[in-house]
């Protein structure tokens, strides 16, 4: 599933798992539908993992880039 | 003088001597006698404590079982930290052994991940492996490996198999000859007194200078309240497996030799005993 918009401002101290959950709801999937959240298309941070940390150690250009997908991809 | 490569083995072999007790409000049909292990410091609680399992559901009812889980003094564990890292963060200067409580109920769900099955175990120590070579060879050294590879790093995990993991692991550990270090350094400092989980950011192993970067470099500049510059008297301890490196080790090295299987440096800021 696509989405439309797709930057979000977002703070430091959201966790990956925050992100999913929200992510889930914005594109209405079921709560027991998997997704993956991916870095730089080559690991997949752990759910507890702050958004803050991986900004500061993979971000550019102002921006974290985040890859998201229903099935397993690059991890 | 001693090879680096006994320092590998000593950090592979390390162990925790600890006892294992069930929680007094979990339903049983006979008394649960505790349960006494060794842990390997560098694996995760979820992988090595099937014995633990099997030998309280034996007292157990079928019905009060599910998923098992950790805890220390209150504390539940993390089971996706390695284990020298929980141990070092929340009972390194106690007696030993570790007391560990076992839960299999009221599974606490804001403070632990799920882990349904060594999949998961895998899973995570996978990521935390391509994280690390992101930072250490912008993915290019774990890209450049075949499946049969990756594989080998978590088969050596699991089975203790140090020969096997390091066959693969040391690719990791290489880097350019025009290079004198890694990209950025894995690493991650753990506080248990402080909200946040740990602290990781990018930090270069070679100054522009060309001269190697030391721990107490690394502290200075992402946790400076770590370590309180003069000679005052330290107020608290810096732990890497169960011990306190010199501040002037070079972090390339350390980065080579006392990371965890998982490629980071796991470092544990604690309050020094006052006896």
């Amino acid at each position: 599933p696509i989405m439309r918009t797709k930057k979000w401002a977002v703070e430091r101290t959201r966790t990956i798992q925050g992100l999913v959950d929200f992510i889930k709801k914005f594109l209405k999937l079921m709560a027991s539908e998997q997704l993956f959240i991916y870095v730089n298309q080559s690991f997949a941070p752990s759910p507890d993992q702050e958004v803050g940390t991986l900004y500061e150690c993979f971000g550019s250009d102002g921006k974290l880039v985040l890859h998201y997908c229903k099935t397993q991809a690059w991890g | 003088m001693t090879d680096d490569k006994d320092v590998l083995r000593d950090v592979w072999f390390g162990r925790i001597p600890t006892c294992f007790t069930l929680y007094q409000d979990e339903i049983t049909e006979r008394e649960a006698e505790p349960y006494y292990l060794l842990l390997p410091r560098i694996s995760y609680l979820t992988l090595v404590t099937d014995k633990v399992k099997k030998h309280f559901q034996k007292v157990m009812r079928q019905e009060e079982v599910s998923e098992i889980w950790f805890e220390y003094e209150g504390t539940p564990l993390k089971w996706h930290y390695p284990i020298g890292l929980l141990f070092d963060l929340h009972a390194s200067n106690t007696a030993l052994p570790w007391s560990i409580t076992v839960h299999f109920k009221n599974f606490p769900e804001k403070d632990l991940l799920h882990c349904h099955s060594k999949d998961v175990i895998e899973a995570h120590f996978m990521a935390c492996i391509k994280e690390a070579d992101a930072l250490k060879h912008k993915s290019q050294v774990i890209n450049e490996m075949q499946k049969k590879d990756h594989k080998q790093l978590w088969m050596g995990l699991q089975n203790d198999k140090f020969e096997q993991f390091w066959a693969i692991n040391r690719k990791l550990m290489e880097y350019p000859p025009e290079d004198n270090g890694f990209r950025y350094i894995p690493f991650r400092i753990y506080q248990a007194t402080t909200e946040r989980p740990f602290i990781q950011k990018l930090f270069r192993p070679i100054a522009s200078g060309g001269q190697l970067h030391t721990l107490g470099d690394l502290l200075k500049d992402v946790c400076p309240s770590a370590i309180i510059p003069e000679d005052a008297e330290q107020k608290t301890q810096v732990m890497i497996h169960g011990i306190e490196p010199m501040l002037e080790t070079p972090i390339q090295w350390l980065s080579e030799h006392m990371s965890y299987p998982d490629n980071f440096l796991h470092i544990s800021i604690i309050p020094r005993p006052t006896d």
